[in-house]
Order: C-alpha cells, then sequence, then structure tokens
C-alpha cells in the first residue's frame, strides 16, 4: 500500500478542520500530521458548543473553538502539547467495520509508540493507553465511499488548563477531582521525558509501515484539495456550523 | 429532569460506551422540541437532525419511542451506544 505523508506544522482550527475534509472528499491514501496555531477546542458532531465550551475562557485564552464533522469528545489541542493526525483511505483498503477499522489504526500507532519505549495499546473504542491512562484519541468518519480517522497524541497535558476551558462542574475541577484525571491521563512527557515531535512522527510512521504494510512517500497538498479546502474553511469558520447543536 | 422554562434534560452514560445527553420539552404530551447530544458515533452524522426531527410532534410514550428509534436505527449505524440507550435517554429526560 503506497500512502502519501504531508507532514503539515501548524495551522488554525478552521483550515486543519477544512483541509481534513478535503482530504476525506478525494479519499487519496494519505496520513498528514498537524498542529494547531493558536491552541484550539475542537468538538465532536453531536455535541452542545455551549454545554462542552466555557466560551468566554477560550476567548480570554485566545483559544479557537470548531466543531468537527466526526463525533467523539470535546478536545482540547494545545499549540505545544500534542501532534494530531489524520487517516484517509478509500473503504475499500481497510476492514469494513468501522470498530475493526479503529483496530488496525489505533494498533499501528501504538506499535510505532513503542519504538520510542511506550508500553502502548489499542483500548476501548478509539483510545490507546500506556499503563491505562490515555495518550491518545481519535474519531473516524466516512463518506464518499472514503475513511477519515483522525486523532491526538499527547506529548505533554495541562489538565488544569483543559478543564478552564471546557465547560465542566464546578465539583470536576476540585484538586481531588484533577489529580482523579491526571491519573487516567498520560502524556509522552510525562511517561519518558521530552521528546522530539520528529521523533514521534517517525515512530508512529514506523508504525504504520510495520503493521499495515504501508509504503510512504512524502508530498503535499493537490492543487485541487487546496482549492476545496479553502472553501469548506468558511464552513468551519461560520457560527451556523459551530454553533448548530 | 426539569431544568427551567420547561426544559427537561436527561443524560446517560453508556456502561463501557459513550454519553448521551437529551434536551426535550414536552407541550400537551407531545414532543414539542428535542436534542440528542454526546460524545457517541452515528454514521452517517447528519442523520441525527433527521432522528429529531421524526421525534417532533409525537406522543411521548415508550412504545412510541422505541418504535421510532429503533426503525431509525436500522439504516443508521450506532457506535459506543445502543438504540435502547437513545430511549432511555429520553425517557430519562422527562
Amino acid at each position: 500500500m503506497r500512502f502519501r505523508l504531508i507532514i503539515d506544522g501548524y495551522r488554525n482550527a478552521y483550515e486543519n478542520m477544512a483541509i481534513d475534509e478535503a482530504l476525506l472528499f478525494y479519499g487519496r491514501p494519505t496520513i498528514r500530521f498537524y498542529k494547531w496555531r493558536p491552541s484550539a477546542i475542537s468538538i465532536g458532531y453531536f455535541q452542545s458548543m455551549k454545554e462542552e465550551v466555557n466560551l468566554e475562557e477560550c476567548r480570554k485564552q485566545g483559544v479557537d473553538v470548531v466543531r468537527r464533522i466526526t463525533g467523539g469528545g470535546a478536545v482540547y489541542h494545545d499549540e505545544h502539547g500534542e501532534i494530531t493526525y489524520s487517516f484517509v483511505c478509500p473503504k475499500n483498503m481497510l476492514p469494513e467495520k468501522i470498530l475493526d477499522s479503529y483496530k488496525l489504526i489505533c494498533s499501528s500507532i501504538a506499535y510505532g509508540l513503542h519504538f520510542l519505549g511506550l508500553e502502548a495499546k489499542h483500548a476501548g473504542i478509539n483510545d490507546i493507553v500506556v499503563n491505562n491512562k490515555k495518550i491518545s484519541g481519535s474519531a473516524q468518519t466516512r463518506r464518499h465511499g472514503n475513511v477519515l480517522q483522525h486523532g491526538t497524541v499527547l506529548l505533554k497535558v495541562d489538565v488544569r488548563k483543559m478543564f478552564s476551558l471546557l465547560k465542566v462542574g464546578k465539583e470536576k475541577i476540585s484538586d481531588k477531582a484533577i489529580k482523579n484525571i491526571e491519573e487516567r491521563v498520560t502524556s509522552i512527557e510525562k511517561e519518558i521525558g521530552r521528546v522530539k515531535e520528529e521523533e514521534v512522527i517517525g515512530a508512529i510512521k514506523r508504525g504504520f509501515e510495520e503493521e499495515m504494510g504501508i509504503k510512504f512517500h512524502e508530498e503535499g497538498l493537490t492543487k485541487k484539495e487546496m482549492e476545496l479546502a479553502e472553501k469548506l474553511r468558511g464552513k468551519y469558520e461560520s457560527k451556523e456550523w459551530n454553533f448548530k447543536r | 429532569m426539569k431544568v427551567k422554562n420547561g426544559i427537561l434534560k436527561g443524560e446517560l452514560k453508556v456502561k463501557n460506551g459513550k454519553l448521551i445527553k437529551c434536551t426535550l420539552e414536552i407541550k400537551d404530551g407531545r414532543i414539542k422540541s428535542i436534542k440528542l447530544t454526546g460524545d457517541f458515533f452515528m454514521h452517517p452524522e447528519e442523520k441525527i437532525e433527521e432522528l429529531e426531527e421524526r421525534l417532533i410532534g409525537i406522543k411521548f410514550d415508550k412504545e412510541k419511542l422505541e418504535n421510532i428509534i429503533f426503525k431509525f436505527f436500522e439504516e443508521v449505524e450506532i457506535i459506543g451506544a445502543s438504540k435502547e440507550d437513545f430511549v432511555e435517554v429520553i425517557i430519562k429526560a422527562r
């Protein structure tokens, strides 16, 4: 299997979501690694923006908010705290069952994280855990005969900051509750110290190569993909989309 | 559970699954408005709006809810929750 590898660096939330949707539309086998600047909260397709996100605090801290086309939960994408990936290909290149395809993609990433010395494994529906603590979450959608799965791998995590941006009950922001979450979530830095981002990407890439037999060639977006992403960006910037639920 | 101005809310954390929330208004025993939100997965995603539309105007009654919801999930895939969970969260909201 030949896949395009896009190492994309920083973009804002609206561009990132528009590009993932454009990649899904054309369905060219691709793995894209990217980051978010400014930091942003993305919510799942079915979530209510007002119920999930502390919009006032996001505005104060300069954090963007965006609704994804994929389901799942609210995620805080810290500018310096994570690497995001998107995986796109035609449906027929993956197991037909959605749960099986989560398993294949998440296990490949988990396998890749082993090369950094992390005991990572796929857990639940769409998580990757290290010592039973969540280090990565993903979400998948299928359209136009193609699959998009995007997800994050935590480089470092600040639970207190994350909670200040999300609407969680006051009792959940207590020191005890934060400690509790800190015991359920981890990051690469927390497990093995600081690792260069290129090394993390290299390890995940190797995971895909060895688990799924993917051969990569590095390439950018096509002109068509860029044009479509440019059109879609307006949707992701719009109140109609972001506040529709 | 009543919140305010006649708006009802219910939440259900599915065991080994996701969270579903329901915001509901009932008028004269019928569903006036309904929103089903949460961190579950549904494919195709935009079908959720269709489900909500189908539920508006129906008599609030378990059997009626089951009829509509079970039929809906014959053609829509749900991950992290079941069709029974959707019925339950709506009943809980009341």
